[in-house]
C-alpha cells in the first residue's frame, strides 16, 4: 500500500477536482464557472504529480489552466451580445445520454483494466529517472506519425481561424 | 448566433462609452472627454469643458484695468507672463499709453522665458503621454525651474507672476538677475540638445508620434488653429513676425514650420522654438537700454470710449484680448480669445477613428491648459 | 560679476546649496560611530580573508558549515534526521518549510526594499532626490507606503462581482511565489530541482494571466476591462516567443533542468547570452511585456487607461498588485540570470563567494536594466507591440531554434573539442542575429525612422499659399 502522505494528497486533490467540476455545473455565472474549471485543472495537475508524472502535470497547468482558460476568456469576451450567464440548457436529454455514455466508458475502463500489474514494485522498477526524455523519445520515435498528424491538424485549424477572421477588403476590389 | 460572417462583424461592434476625465492622468487638468469606443478604437468623441470655469470675463467687468492683470495670470497658468503682456498691450493701445524702451525689452525677455518654460512643460507632458515615465519631463523641468527662479527673483512669484503693468513692468530686475540669466542662456542650447538626444530620435517615440494626429495646412487654417499646432501643420504664421509688437521687429529669429502636420512635427516645432527664444533673449540682453521701466499711469485709468483687439503670440498661439471701454475705469466688455479652447476644437478630427493611445498623444500635442479653456 | 559672489536668490536655491552630500555628512559623524564603522569594515575584510583561507586550505569541503552553499546544511540535516530513524515525512516537511520560508523571506524582503530601490533609482535617472524623508536615505519609505495602504478604505465598486473582485489580488500572488521553486541559488541550493524546470517556469508564469483578467473584468470599469484585455492579449502573444527562446536554450543545453542549464554554462565557461544573443534579447523584451514594465506596460498604461486592470482596487489590494509587480520583476531577473547570465556561477568565483550572492547580484543587475528602461523609454502602442511579437520575434525565434538544433547536434556528436564547436556556434548565432534581424526587418517593410524631419526655418510669414511655397522647397 502507498504511504499515508500520498493517500492524503490523493483524497484532498480529488476533493478539489470533483468539487471544482461540480461547481462548474452549478455556477450560474460563466466567469465563475471558468474559475472553478481552472481549480479543477489544477487539482488534476496535482493528481498527476502524485503519480510521478511531472511532465504531464506541468503540461496540464500550462495548456489547460494557462492557455485553455485564457482561450475561454476570449471566447466569452468576444462572443457578441452573449448572455454571460449559464443559461438553461436546451439539450437536457442529449446531454444526459452523452453523460451516461461517458460514465459507462469510464466505468468499463476502470473495471476492465488490469490495474494490479502496475502496482507496487513493478512500478518502481520501471520508474525512469526523467519522464521528459522518455516522452520525447516516444513522441519523435514510435508515435511520430500521430504527433505529426496532430500538428498538421492544429496548423490547419490556425489557418482556418486566420481565414475566418481576416478582414475583407472592399467588395468591388478583386484582390 | 450569427449565421454569416458579415452579420457577425456587425454584431461584433459593441460600442461603449468611456469617460476620460475629469480626473485622468492625461487630460492635464479637469477636462472631460466622453468617448464612444469600439474596442480600442474611438468612434465618437465629446469634449466637455467648464470644470474650471471661474467667470473671469464677467468678473473683469467689475474691476479696473490694472486690477484685471492678476486674472490673466490664472487664465493660462503656465504662461502668466504672456497673458499679462497681452492684456497690457491691448489696454495701452486703447488708452494710448507710451511704454519706455527698457520696459519693452524686459517684456520680450520675460515673454520668451515664459515661452521656453511653457514649451518645456508641453513637450515634457507629451512624452509622458507617450508613456515615458516622466524622465524627459523632469529633464525639461530642470530648465523650467531656473526660469521660475528668475521670475521669483524679479517679482516674487513663480507661477502667477502679475509682472507686467500698463505702461511697463512692475519691477526692474535685481542685479543678481542678469548673471543668472546669462548663465541660463549660455547653457540652454546644450541642455535642449541633450533633451533632444534623449527623445527626438527615440525609435519608440517616433513610432508613437509619426503620422499620428495629422492636420493638413488647410484644415488647420479652417479650424482657426494657432501657435505651434498651426506651424506644425506647415503654415508659417507667427504674430511676432506678422504683426511685431514690443521690440520683436529688432530681433533676428526664424519661425520653425513642420512638414507633415503630425504630433512629431508639433513636438519638433516647440523644440526649435525654444532654441529661437534663447537667441531672442540673447539679442535682447545685448540691446537693452537703461532708463525707466514704467510709465506712470493713473491708478484708475479711464481709456476713451471705444474698442480694441490686442493680440500676442503666446506659447500656445495667438492670445487675444478684446476690450470695450465706455470711459469708466472698468472695461465694459472683457473677452479673451484663448488659444487652448480653439486648438482643442480640432481634437475631434484627430481622434475619431484612431486608437485610444493615439488620441491621448494627439491631445497632448495640442498642449491645452484647462484654465485657458474655461477661464 | 561672478555667480558665486551673490547670495542664493530664491528659497529653493538656498535649499539646494544647503544640501550636504553623503561624504560631507559622514565627516561630521561622532567619533564613536566612526570607530564602530571602521571596526565593521575591518571585521568584514577579516571574515572574507578567513573564508578565502579556508577555501585555499581545502577545509570548506561541502560540510554543513560550508556557507557557500546553504544546500549543504540542509542535506546534512536531512541525513541526520534519517539516521535518527524518524519517519521520512519529517525531513521532507522540515526542509520544505525551511525552503519555503527562505523564498517567502526573499520575496518579502524584496517587497520591503524593492519599491525604495526603484523609486530611488528612478529619481537618480530623473535628476531628483527620490524618497529621503522616512528613515536614513528614505529607507523606511516602503513601510510607510504599506502602512498608508493598509489604512485605506477597501472600496468595492458598485456592480462589481464580489467573489471575483476579492480573488485576484490573492491569486496573482501564488505564481509569483511558486515561480521561485526551480531557481538554483547554488549547486545544491534550490527548492525543487525538478527535471521539468523550464516547462514549470513557463506554466507558472501563464497562471497570472487569469488573475489579471478576473481583476479587470470584475471591477465593472471600462478602464480595468481595457487593461485586462490588453494584458491578456499581450501575455498570450509573448508567451510564444518566451517558450521558443527557452526551447532553444533547452535544445542547446540538452536539459529542462535549471541546474543543468547553469552547469552547461559552467562547463563551457560561457554565458548563454553570448551564445544566444537573439534569444536573450527576446526573453528580456518579452519578459517586460509579461510583467507589465516599460516599454511594454500597455496593460497599465497610466496616460491612457489610468492603472489598467487594477484601477478600481484600493488600499492593500492595490498594494498587493504593485507588490506582485515588484516580485515578478526579480523573478524574471532570476530566470534571466539563470538561463542567460550563468546563474550562480561567475567563472570560478563561485568557489570563493557564496553562489546565492552572485545570483542576487545578477538579479539586481537585471532589475537595474528594468528600471533603466523604465526611466528612459516611452511606451509602445498595443498594435505595435503585438505586431512586434508576431511578425518579428516569433519568426526569428523559430529560425534561431532550427539553427540551435543543428549546433546542439554538432556540439554533442561531432567529437570536436568544446571550445571549437561552441565558438563556432557563437559566431554563427552572432551572424544570424545581426544579419537575420536586418534582413527580416527589411523583409517586413520596416524602415528606420532615425533622422526624421526637422522643422523648416523661415522668416517669411503667411497663410496657405506661403505654406504651399514652403513645402514646395525640398
Amino acid at each position: 500500500m502507498e504511504s499515508p502522505g500520498i493517500i492524503l494528497a490523493f483524497w484532498v486533490l480529488s476533493a478539489i477536482t470533483v468539487a471544482g467540476c461540480l461547481l462548474v455545473m452549478v455556477a450560474r455565472n460563466l466567469l465563475h464557472a471558468l474559475v472553478f474549471l481552472v481549480l479543477a485543472f489544477l487539482g488534476m495537475a496535482g493528481l498527476f504529480v502524485t503519480l510521478s508524472a511531472d511532465f504531464i502535470a506541468v503540461a496540464q497547468i500550462l495548456i489547460y489552466a494557462g492557455s485553455i482558460a485564457v482561450l475561454m476568456v476570449f471566447a466569452i469576451m468576444l462572443t457578441p451580445l452573449a448572455v454571460r450567464d449559464n443559461a438553461n440548457s436546451l439539450y437536457v436529454l442529449p446531454a444526459l445520454a452523452a453523460g451516461l455514455g461517458m460514465a459507462a466508458i469510464i466505468g468499463f475502463v476502470a473495471v476492465s483494466t488490469p490495474w494490479a500489474e502496475l502496482q507496487g514494485d513493478a512500478l518502481k522498477h520501471n520508474d525512469p529517472v526523467t519522464t521528459v526524455a522518455a516522452i520525447g523519445d516516444l513522441l519523435l520515435g514510435r508515435y511520430v506519425l500521430p504527433f505529426e498528424v496532430a500538428s498538421i491538424l492544429l496548423f490547419f485549424a490556425l489557418l482556418g481561424a486566420i481565414v475566418l477572421v481576416r478582414e475583407r477588403r472592399n467588395d468591388g476590389d478583386p484582390s | 448566433m450569427a449565421t454569416t460572417s458579415d452579420a457577425a462583424n456587425d454584431t461584433a461592434n459593441e460600442p461603449y462609452v468611456l469617460n476620460i476625465g475629469p480626473q485622468h492622468p492625461s487630460t492635464h487638468g479637469v477636462f472631460r472627454l466622453r468617448v464612444v469606443m469600439d474596442g480600442e478604437v474611438i468612434r465618437d468623441l465629446d469634449m466637455i469643458v467648464g470644470y474650471l470655469h471661474r467667470s473671469m470675463e464677467k468678473l473683469a467687468e467689475e474691476r479696473t484695468y490694472t486690477q484685471n492683470i492678476p486674472f490673466t495670470d490664472r487664465a493660462d497658468y503656465l504662461a502668466a507672463m504672456s497673458n499679462n503682456l497681452g492684456l497690457c498691450l491691448a489696454v495701452e493701445r486703447l488708452a494710448g499709453v507710451e511704454v519706455p524702451e527698457r520696459a519693452s525689452y524686459l517684456r520680450v525677455i520675460f515673454a520668451e522665458l515664459q515661452r521656453i518654460a511653457s514649451h518645456a512643460m508641453a513637450n515634457g507632458t507629451l512624452v509622458s503621454d507617450a508613456g515615458a515615465w516622466q524622465t524627459p519631463l523632469l529633464y525639461m523641468f530642470r530648465e523650467r525651474e531656473k526660469i521660475l527662479d528668475l521670475f521669483e527673483m524679479t517679482c516674487g512669484a513663480r507661477l502667477t507672476t502679475n509682472y507686467m503693468r500698463i505702461g511697463g513692468v512692475a519691477f526692474d530686475p535685481p542685479p543678481e538677475f542678469w548673471p543668472a540669466l546669462q548663465e541660463l542662456v549660455d547653457e540652454l542650447p546644450a541642455r535642449i540638445d541633450e533633451y533632444a538626444s534623449l527623445v527626438q530620435d527615440s525609435e519608440i517615440f517616433l513610432a508613437r508620434t509619426r503620422n499620428v494626429g495629422v492636420i493638413t495646412a488647410a484644415d488647420a487654417i479652417n479650424g482657426s488653429l494657432v501657435g505651434p499646432a498651426l506651424r506644425g501643420s506647415g503654415v508659417p504664421w507667427d504674430l511676432r513676425k506678422a504683426e511685431p509688437y514690443c521690440v520683436y521687429d529688432r530681433m533676428e529669429f526664424e519661425v520653425p514650420v513642420g512638414r507633415h502636420g503630425d504630433v512629431y512635427d508639433r513636438f519638433m516645432v516647440r523644440m526649435e522654438e525654444t532654441r529661437q527664444s534663447t537667441a531672442i533673449i540673447k539679442q535682447a540682453m545685448a540691446q537693452i537700454p537703461g532708463g525707466p521701466h514704467k510709465t506712470d499711469i493713473p491708478l484708475a485709468l479711464r481709456p476713451p470710449a471705444g474698442e480694441v483687439y490686442g493680440r500676442v503670440e503666446g506659447p500656445r498661439g495667438e492670445l487675444g484680448f478684446y476690450l470695450v471701454s465706455d470711459g469708466t475705469p472698468a472695461p465694459y466688455r472683457f473677452h479673451i480669445r484663448a488659444p487652448s479652447l480653439i486648438n482643442l476644437s480640432l481634437l475631434r478630427e484627430m481622434a475619431v477613428g484612431v486608437s485610444l493611445p493615439d488620441a491621448v498623444v494627439a491631445l497632448g500635442s495640442l498642449d491645452i491648459i484647462v484654465g485657458d479653456i474655461d477661464r | 560679476m561672478s555667480r558665486a559672489a551673490l547670495p542664493p536668490a530664491t528659497p529653493m536655491a538656498r535649499q539646494i546649496l544647503d544640501h550636504r552630500s553623503l561624504l560631507q555628512r559622514a565627516r561630521t559623524l561622532p567619533g564613536e560611530a566612526r570607530v564602530a564603522l571602521a571596526l565593521l569594515g575591518i571585521m568584514t575584510v577579516a571574515a572574507l580573508a578567513a573564508v578565502g583561507y579556508l577555501v585555499i586550505a581545502g577545509t570548506l569541503d561541502g560540510r554543513w558549515y560550508d556557507i557557500r552553499d546553504l544546500g549543504n546544511g540542509t542535506s546534512h540535516l536531512v541525513y541526520w534526521m534519517e539516521r535518527q530513524g524518524w519517519h521520512p515525512a519529517i525531513p521532507y516537511l522540515t526542509t520544505g518549510l525551511l525552503g519555503g520560508l527562505g523564498i517567502l523571506s526573499l520575496v518579502g524582503g524584496w517587497l520591503v526594499i524593492g519599491s525604495w530601490v526603484e523609486r530611488r533609482l528612478l529619481a537618480k535617472f530623473q535628476i531628483r532626490q527620490g524618497p529621503n524623508r522616512n528613515g536614513p536615505f528614505g529607507l523606511l519609505q516602503p513601510i510607510a507606503d504599506a502602512l498608508k495602504l493598509i489604512q485605506k478604505e477597501a472600496l468595492i465598486p458598485i456592480g462589481a462581482d464580489r467573489l471575483l473582485y476579492y480573488l485576484p489580488p490573492v491569486l496573482i500572488f501564488i505564481p509569483a511565489m511558486l515561480g521561485w521553486a526551480p531557481v538554483p541559488w547554488a549547486a545544491r541550493m534550490s527548492y525543487v530541482d525538478m527535471n521539468v524546470g523550464v516547462v514549470y517556469a513557463i506554466a507558472i508564469s501563464s497562471l497570472g494571466v487569469l488573475a489579471v483578467f478576473l481583476a479587470g473584468w470584475s471591477s465593472n470599469n471600462h478602464y480595468a476591462l481595457l487593461g485586462a484585455m490588453r494584458t491578456v492579449a499581450m501575455m498570450v502573444s509573448y508567451e510564444i516567443p518566451i517558450s521558443m527562446t527557452l526551447l532553444s536554450v533547452v535544445v542547446l543545453t540538452g536539459s529542462l533542468q535549471l541546474s543543468q542549464i547553469v552547469a552547461w554554462q559552467q562547463q563551457y565557461h560561457v554565458w548563454l547570452i553570448i551564445v544566444l544573443p537573439l534569444a536573450a534579447f527576446t526573453f528580456l523584451f518579452a519578459s517586460t511585456a509579461e510583467i507589465n514594465r516599460t516599454p511594454n506596460d500597455i496593460g497599465e498604461a497610466e496616460s491612457e487607461i489610468v492603472a489598467g486592470f487594477h484601477t478600481e482596487y484600493s488600499g492593500m489590494k492595490a498594494g498587493l498588485f504593485l507588490a506582485v509587480e515588484l516580485g515578478n520583476a526579480i523573478l524574471v531577473g532570476a530566470m534571466m540570470a539563470t538561463f542567460f547570465l550563468g546563474g550562480y556561477t561567475l567563472f570560478g568565483l563561485e568557489t570563493w563567494i557564496p553562489g546565492y550572492l552572485i545570483l542576487a547580484t545578477k538579479i539586481g543587475a537585471v532589475y537595474f536594466v528594468f528600471v533603466w528602461l523604465r526611466g528612459t523609454l516611452p511606451r509602445f502602442r498595443l498594435d505595435q507591440l503585438m505586431g512586434f511579437a508576431w511578425k518579428f520575434l516569433i519568426p526569428l525565434a523559430i529560425v534561431q531554434l532550427l539553427v540551435v538544433a543543428v549546433e546542439a547536434l554538432v556540439i554533442e556528436q561531432s567529437g570536436l573539442p568544446g571550445v571549437a564547436t561552441v565558438s563556432g556556434a557563437i559566431l554563427v548565432n552572432a551572424l544570424l542575429t545581426f544579419f537575420g534581424v536586418r534582413a527580416w526587418a527589411n523583409a517586413i517593410g520596416y524602415r528606420p525612422e532615425a533622422g526624421a524631419s526637422t522643422p523648416i526655418l523661415t522668416t517669411a510669414v503667411g497663410g496657405l499659399r506661403a505654406a504651399a511655397r514652403l513645402q514646395a522647397v525640398p
